[in-house]
């Protein structure tokens, strides 16, 4: 025995469990330590642990941070209110950049830096708003639907996939163009993106639910006495949100921009409300002229779906690691 | 389809007598495309309080089914339970209300199971989940479920429970994530408790401290237990009685000491002929010929005759009632008295 191999056994941990009284008190403290240390390791704060070191996340936070203030609190940028029409001045209309008005001026002379900058509360609320309804309705919807499986799932699988016939921006000019004037022109885009957006959630709810209900810790559950509604909120639920939130966020986006081209289509948002797709609309006639008008609302829609976009990218790759 | 009263020994019927869990002839098929599982074909045993019942058999024996249909967790469809009778106290679980056995699930009958990482919800702290099972059943608020949940974590023997009640899962060692398992599953004091191979997913030495602790546990608080398991080394020590099941019968039952001393049927004979042996070293080891029947496709008669070795042939047409031996042994055999003797046939 040239070389005595070194003693095993005293260093398993379940050895140490099995005499707990003899565990010495700074060794439980170790533990305890440990334990601590290692705690929050749930599959949320893993993620914003990973998130708060990526600098895609970093940025696109910064940016839907500076929108959010802008939709909030627009006069900490501008002076100018772009809602008091005062502030137009025919006779200046296309004028380039000048000390008072970074971006020029549009063709009633308004000032397009004010304008851009209070359009961003239409665009930030259109987006949250239909992100809010379709994420509520399509994931309860998917929730049931995954858990209950048979008629329920069958029949709202269905309906879905009649929502996902109809060509998205089409559906929405419909509905948008039928009920034009009879809504608050910015509700009437939420409710179109809305009733065109659920589905989306609704599949992506109801297929992880169907994972995650057959998981054994979801039999387990019902056999230590776990009711249904139980079982659905408390055991689902929070399994199979990874994914919907991550749609969610790109989907903000998406509704953005499709707000953008309602609006551009002219069914969206109305004047005097201001909107970025209607100042694309409204500047595009007179592009060659002056195209400052255009290229500023073009740019800030372009940077807010990015930044939301490249968040949703972010927190997908923090909650699944195995795509990256 | 229930049984008449005369299908009852006149001791089963007064509810003095009954025993805490009986099972009583119970049939579980599935229906699937391929065609019709006979998972469990007329399986009956019965477990008393404070006793230990373990239900021994390979992989598709019935065993973990009888089990799910006991706890009412089988997925209905494609599972049917054409006949039979599950008797709690004397009710028929079969017959409840959906509400009424959720009632019993976890509160009256828990379960433990194989894996326990994968039974446990791995978005909420292990202190979380044992402490949900005070509060959604007995009303507790948090702060006071979360004190009951550190003393059954204590209870189990989970070293710093404390600091660890607010650790995920995925953060203890196996053996410790079968001991949170367990906490949870004895925390509402269940009269009966279901163990679906506890200790298969555990090394060796870690199984025997997970055995020991049921054991302790059973005997502290007098319930049933049913010991689910393939491994004849784990049941040695704990179980009072064994359930052999092979096709979805209970092919022997007997004392334990009885089956490792004196098997009464070919197939648990055949199955502790495998166990290697000491003193049989450099020996080929002993296995039981052939392959598990296909379910889909019983053999006609016994359904072990393909594999048994004291085969005749009235084993091809007659399938073999359970044969009583003694007040408290029986054997599925035809030839249980040659196995007895030990002299094998061929």
């Amino acid at each position: 025995m040239s070389n005595p191999t070194p003693p095993v056994g005293p260093g398993l941990p379940e050895t140490q469990t099995l005499v707990p009284d003899t565990v010495t008190e700074p060794a439980k403290q170790r533990a305890g330590k440990q334990a601590k240390a290692a705690r929050s390791a749930s599959l949320w704060t893993d993620a914003w642990y990973d998130l708060r070191r990526r600098p895609m996340f970093i940025i696109s936070m910064i940016i839907i941070l500076i929108l959010l203030i802008m939709s909030f609190w627009p006069s900490l940028f501008t002076s100018v209110d772009p809602y008091n029409a005062r502030t137009c001045d025919l006779s200046t209309a296309r004028q380039g950049p000048s000390p008072g008005h970074l971006f020029g001026r549009d063709n009633l002379g308004c000032d397009v830096y004010a304008r851009t900058i209070y359009g961003a509360r239409n665009s930030i609320v259109i987006g949250v708003f239909t992100t809010l309804i379709t994420t509520l309705v399509g994931g309860l919807l998917g929730i049931v639907a995954g858990f209950r499986s048979g008629v329920v799932d069958t029949v709202s699988s269905r309906l879905t996939e009649i929502f996902f016939a109809i060509p998205p921006i089409l559906g929405a000019l419909l509905i948008a163009a039928t009920f034009r004037g009879r809504a608050n022109s910015i509700m009437l885009v939420i409710i179109a993106l809305a009733v065109l957006g659920w589905p989306m959630t609704f599949r992506i709810m109801r297929a992880a639910v169907i994972t995650a209900k057959n998981q054994d810790f979801v039999i387990a559950a019902r056999a230590l006495g776990a009711g249904a509604g139980r079982i659905m909120f408390r055991h689902l639920l929070p399994n199979s949100l990874a994914p919907v939130i991550v749609v969610a966020t790109i989907n903000l986006g998406t509704f953005i921009a499709a707000e953008a081209a309602l609006s551009f289509l002219g069914v969206g948002v109305q004047s005097p409300d201001i909107s970025w797709g209607l100042m694309i609309a409204d500047a595009r006639n007179r592009f060659l002229e002056a195209s400052l008008p255009l290229v500023f609302p073009a740019v800030f829609l372009s940077i807010t779906v990015l930044a939301f976009i490249m968040m949703g990218d972010a927190v997908r790759d923090a909650l699944d690691p195995k795509l990256r | 389809m229930n049984k008449t009263s005369t299908d009852l020994s006149p001791a089963e019927v007064t509810p003095g007598d009954e025993p805490l869990l009986a099972v009583d002839d119970l049939h579980v098929e599935f229906h699937t495309r391929a065609g019709t599982v006979r998972a469990v074909n007329g399986v009956s045993y019965t477990v008393g309080a404070g006793e230990t019942l373990a239900v021994l058999g390979e992989s598709g024996s019935g065993k973990s089914v009888t089990a799910q249909a006991i706890m009412g967790i089988l997925d209905m469809p494609p599972a049917v339970i054409p006949h039979g009778e599950i008797r709690f106290k004397g009710t028929d679980l079969l017959k409840l209300s959906e509400e009424a056995r959720t009632q019993v699930r976890g509160q009256r009958i828990a379960m433990i199971f194989q894996d326990a990482l994968s039974a446990l919800n791995p978005v909420f702290t292990v202190g979380w989940q044992i402490s949900e099972m005070f509060r959604v059943h007995r009303g507790m608020s948090k702060s006071e479920a979360m004190k009951k949940a550190v003393e059954l974590m204590d209870r189990v023997r989970i070293p710093a429970a404390k600091q660890r009640v607010h650790d995920y899962p995925h953060q203890f060692s196996g053996g410790m994530r079968q001991r949170i398992m367990i906490a949870m599953s004895i925390a509402l004091d269940p009269e009966v408790l279901i163990a679906d191979e506890p200790t298969t997913a555990l090394d060796v030495t870690v199984q025997a401290q997970i055995m020991e602790l049921l054991a302790e546990l059973q005997r502290e608080s007098q319930m049933g237990l049913i010991l689910i398991t393939h491994d004849l080394g784990v049941v040695a020590d704990v179980a009072d009685k064994i359930a052999v099941m092979y096709a979805g019968r209970i092919v022997e039952n007997a004392p334990v000491y009885d089956i490792y001393k004196t098997p009464a049927h070919p197939y648990t004979k055949g199955l502790l002929d495998s166990i290697p042996r000491v003193d049989l070293k450099g020996q080929d080891l002993y296995a039981i010929k052939g392959l598990p029947p296909n379910l889909l496709d019983l053999p006609k008669g016994c359904s072990f005759h393909p594999r048994c070795p004291y085969r005749q042939d009235n084993c091809e047409s007659t399938a073999p009632q359970l044969y009583e031996i003694s007040g408290i042994r029986g054997s599925a055999c035809h030839y249980w008295r040659e196995v007895l003797d030990g002299e094998r046939q061929q």
